[in-house]
């Protein structure tokens, strides 16, 4: 919608001013408003590529370029909170232009990844946002998130990890892949997004309960991976990024290139990345690498001002080691494995190799969007969204099996949307959508082993209305949304002979959200989120049945379980003194009832493989509070600190005990010092942070089969420059973690149980972008 | 203009079509061909007497219907052999997973672990893989005066069968993944 409007404007704004064509006298001026409310945007900057210089739009929005000669620039527009907007310009004449920003904000509570870029970051800045994704773009989506207050990982080792938000994930946290939910086996904890981090070129995460414009129960919070709109600029850009990883060997390798071509707008990006076995301080984490393969294509085309196309496909294709000393046979071989201090099976060699237990994951993403502006009020987007999920996991088994697949899955989603948006005057603004999605989830008989969980189809219809408006210093928002879950299950009976049973369930859940913005000062922004949200519990809540690897026990779902319903409040101040020191204190409080959680039985269920425990899907109260802090600090423009903490604590207030698997307490602070941009040398800096995990305290003894590991605290630094010739860019940065090499294990992470976490690592990186 | 009316309107008729497709087809029920259902422990005395059997068997694997263990009471003074046969009977044909690990002997071992001070006898191996480790399969139980112990018999896929003490039956050191974990009583008279 933003490039429709884009054109529109280039239409009708590009107004002709009075000029004599002379040398280096021409002007480009022009106002940089919100898209959504119009609303003058003040202190954006404005950055020239060609000239390497910028201003900043005044309390008005305005700004205005002078002394510029005739011919081709790159116009880099960008603002706090909203996307970078890129504009070209082939200049002959002075020229008025008039810039819709496309805030970040549809929902009022988001925090974006890069935390905050205070408002007077320095005209020089570009994309900030895909630079920081590209520089660790060979990490994980998920530890990607990390940097970001309130939000952990949930981890199975070095390669596999789960994004956690305010102590929730898997089902209760969407993702969204380009607009779209992602669906794979979202349930398992060993079962990380599929998403390569280089197609995003913004990465959000909403924390409230307000999503809800997009599919799933999220009662944590969701996942925005979203890559820009292509730039209305013909001529070809590119990028190509390389990083090598000391850690594993690993050489993570991504090309991009875009263009607005005449006949379409078109972007392809590729990506390769091989990591061996990953290390930790003392040994070798003998089978931790990793294989990723991943393509993304991205075609715009605007047939008229008021109608475009867009169509994008990817594909993520990883294979995945996991650390062989952690695949155990029942629960006497993890008590071993717990006491002992270097994994069974490691080796004292390096290897590339790959072998059981190991994951394979394909997954291939369709989407094709058709957005329609009727008028200047209304506009209606058509979305079909296609996946196609295929997983494969190989346990180390008898007589050459292990070639075959234990866990195989085939997951296919069809999803359909129809958004209807309406712009009243005066700042006011109606969403509202229908969407239908179909997911059909088939085992793969090959793996010679009972499913974990049964084959399924969800048949899912959601509608939704989310009114926003604007007045003054103050924002509002209302939601409601209504979701219709029809499953269709097939399950084979646990006894002989082996029957096929259909059973059907069907789930009404409805989502209110509200929340207000109030600056009571330009310098002073307060948020009030307020949600009630249900989640209807997922197939593997419900039918899960079997043995869970990494856990040793054997996990039951509960076929009478009902919804969770969860009432979640959130209050943020966002205070800017002076734009020299920036706070964000966001709070937070969330009641579940009916919260879904797996209850350790007192009986052991006796199989030929010894006992296991018996964990069941049951039912409880829960609550879980916390708060987010984030204080950044500019004494002077090259000097910055910034220190954020986070912390939280979850209850089960039925049974009056702690949550497990709640994220620890954590500190983190970095100092920064940016160097004087030369002629040829641009953006250097260099810094040092430090974090501190607090151990995880809030836990009874008897809720673990091991005690929660102890606090750590762990040193990162990074250098990195900029080389600019013409318009090509090369940038080069050189990051180190756990530089003083802490022997150390995280709570979250269950391969804990088996082995240290990972040891220092320099991450090298080259990226050449014109 | 008019088209996207025509969209509009397609949107319910397509969730219609939607919530009115077919029933999903039937899953096929994986051949459970790796799976142990049965554990039989052979004793035969030596010089005659009769023969003992401790069985372990559940028939539909995990969950399902409970297991259904067998015991049996050993004569004291005596020196049995001992012989392991596993099997899986859950299908319509019974599959002999001995001879599974017959071939891969290597990568398999055996455990008898006897849980008791008081107990009056011991278990020794009688078979050894191509590299002269022992597998298992085949053992000598010797029994003294009348007492009793349980025994537990595991199998182990995997082990370190040079780490310490994992040739002469001592599981610690072992590794490796468990496939079989059973525990029997025993009782001599």
């Amino acid at each position: 919608m933003r490039r429709l409007q884009n054109v529109l404007l280039f239409s009708f704004l590009l107004l002709p001013f009075l000029s004599k064509a002379q040398d280096c006298t021409l002007s480009i001026s022009g106002n940089v408003a919100d898209e959504s409310t119009g609303i003058p945007m003040a202190y954006g900057t404005i950055y020239v590529e060609e000239l390497q210089t910028g201003v900043a739009s005044d309390s008005l929005g305005n700004f205005s370029l002078s002394k510029l000669c005739q011919g081709d620039y790159h116009l880099r527009f960008n603002h706090i909170g909203c996307e970078t907007r890129s504009v070209f310009i082939s200049l002959q004449k002075d020229t008025v232009i008039s810039i819709n920003m496309h805030h970040h904000n549809e929902l009022i509570d988001e925090v974006e990844i890069h935390d905050h870029h205070s408002e007077h970051e320095t005209a020089a800045s570009t994309s900030i946002n895909k630079e920081d994704i590209a520089e660790i773009a060979n990490k994980d989506l998920s530890e990607m998130l990390e940097s970001m207050t309130g939000v952990s990982s949930i981890k199975s080792g070095a390669g596999v990890s789960k994004p956690v938000v305010h102590g929730l994930s898997g089902n209760r946290v969407t993702i969204l892949n380009n607009g779209l939910a992602q669906s794979g086996q979202q349930w398992g904890n060993d079962h990380a997004p599929e998403i390569d981090p280089y197609v995003a070129d913004h990465i959000s995460v909403v924390k409230g309960a307000g999503a809800l414009a997009y599919p799933g129960g999220s009662l944590g919070g969701v996942v925005l991976i979203e890559p820009d709109e292509i730039p209305n600029d013909p001529h070809l850009h590119g990028s190509i990024n390389y990083i090598f990883q000391t850690n594993g060997l690993g050489n993570t390798l991504n090309a991009r290139l875009e263009k607005y071509d005449k006949w379409a707008a078109w972007r392809v990006s590729a990506t390769a990345k091989v990591i061996g076995d990953r290390s930790a301080p003392n040994y070798y984490l003998t089978n931790t690498g990793k294989r990723e393969y991943n393509v993304a294509a991205q075609i715009e085309k605007h047939f008229s001002p008021k109608w475009e196309m867009k169509l994008y496909y990817s594909l993520f294709n990883t294979e995945i080691a996991i650390l062989r000393g952690s695949h155990i046979g029942n629960l006497t071989d993890l008590e071993d494995a717990i006491e002992r201090d270097v994994p069974f099976f490691t080796d004292d060699q390096f290897s590339y190799a790959i072998n059981e237990p190991r994951q394979t994951v394909q997954h291939h993403l369709l989407k094709l969007e058709s957005n329609h502006i009727f008028n200047e009020h209304q506009s209606l987007s058509l979305k079909y969204g296609g996946q196609v999920n295929n997983r494969k996991e190989f346990d180390v088994r008898r007589a050459d099996r292990s070639d075959l697949p234990a866990l195989s899955l085939l997951q296919w989603d069809h999803y359909l949307e129809g958004m209807y948006k309406h712009f009243f005057d005066h700042g006011r603004q109606l969403k509202t959508g229908i969407q239908l999605r179909l997911t059909d989830n088939t085992n793969n008989p090959e793996t010679g082993i009972l499913p974990l969980i049964p084959d399924y189809r969800a048949y899912r219809l959601g509608a939704f209305a989310i009114f926003q408006e604007e007045h003054k210093k103050l924002l509002y928002e209302l939601g409601a949304r209504y979701d219709l879950n029809y499953f269709q299950v097939l399950t084979i009976s646990q006894s002989l002979p082996r029957e096929i049973e259909r059973r059907y369930h069907t789930f009404h859940n409805y989502s209110l959200s509200s929340g207000i913005r109030y600056k009571v000062l330009p310098q002073l922004k307060l948020n009030l989120n307020l949600g009630h949200v249900l989640r209807s519990p997922e197939v593997n809540e419900l039918y899960s049945a079997g043995l869970h690897q990494g856990v040793s026990g054997i996990e039951e779902g509960n076929r009478n379980l009902k919804n969770e319903q969860s009432t979640k409040i959130v209050l943020s101040a966002d205070w800017n003194v002076k734009k020299k020191l920036f706070m964000q204190l966001l709070g937070y409080y969330q009641y579940v009832s009916n919260f879904i959680y797996l209850q350790p039985e007192d009986e052991f269920r006796l199989t030929i493989r010894g006992a296991f425990p018996l964990f069941t899907y049951q039912q409880t109260d829960a609550t879980i509070a916390g708060l987010d802090a984030l204080v950044s600090y500019e004494p002077i423009e090259s000097i910055r600190f910034i220190a954020k903490y986070s912390f939280l604590q979850g209850d089960d207030v039925s049974n009056n005990q702690p949550l497990v698997y709640m994220p620890s307490n954590n500190l983190f602070g970095s100092f920064a010092y940016s160097f004087k941009d030369g002629d040829r040398i641009k953006n250097s800096s260099i810094s040092v942070n430090g974090q501190y995990v607090f151990e995880q305290t809030h836990l009874n003894a008897n809720q673990d089969i091991a005690p929660a590991p102890n606090g750590y605290f762990l040193l990162g630094a990074s250098i990195g420059t900029t080389f600019k010739l013409k318009k090509t860019k090369l940038r080069c940065s050189i990051s180190g973690d756990n530089l003083l090499n802490t022997v150390y294990r995280d709570y979250l992470n269950r391969q804990r149980y088996f082995a240290d976490d990972l040891s220092w690592n320099v991450n090298v990186r080259l990226n050449l972008s014109f | 203009m008019k088209n996207i009316k025509h969209i509009l309107w397609a949107l319910p008729l397509l969730s219609i079509l939607f919530f009115t497709s077919c029933e999903k087809d039937d899953p096929e029920v994986p051949n459970e061909e790796e799976l142990i259902t049965t554990v039989t422990y052979t004793l035969t005395p030596q010089g005659g007497g009769s023969i003992v059997q401790f069985e372990f068997r559940d028939l539909d694997g995990d969950g399902g219907s409970a297991p259904v263990i067998t015991t049996g009471t050993l004569a004291a003074n005596t020196t049995y052999v001992g012989v392991m046969s596993l099997l899986n009977e859950s299908g319509s044909e019974t599959e002999d997973i001995t001879v599974e690990v017959a071939e891969e002997a290597a990568e398999h071992q055996l455990f008898y672990t006897l849980n008791s001070f008081g107990f009056d006898g011991n278990i020794t191996y009688a078979d050894a893989d191509i590299n002269g480790n022992p597998i298992g399969l085949l053992t000598n139980f010797t029994v003294g005066a009348p007492s009793t112990a349980s025994l537990t018999i595991t199998l182990r896929h995997e082990p370190d069968k040079s780490a310490t003490g994992v040739s002469d039956g001592d599981i610690t050191n072992a590794g490796g993944e468990t496939d079989i974990q059973v525990t029997f009583e025993v009782t001599v008279q």
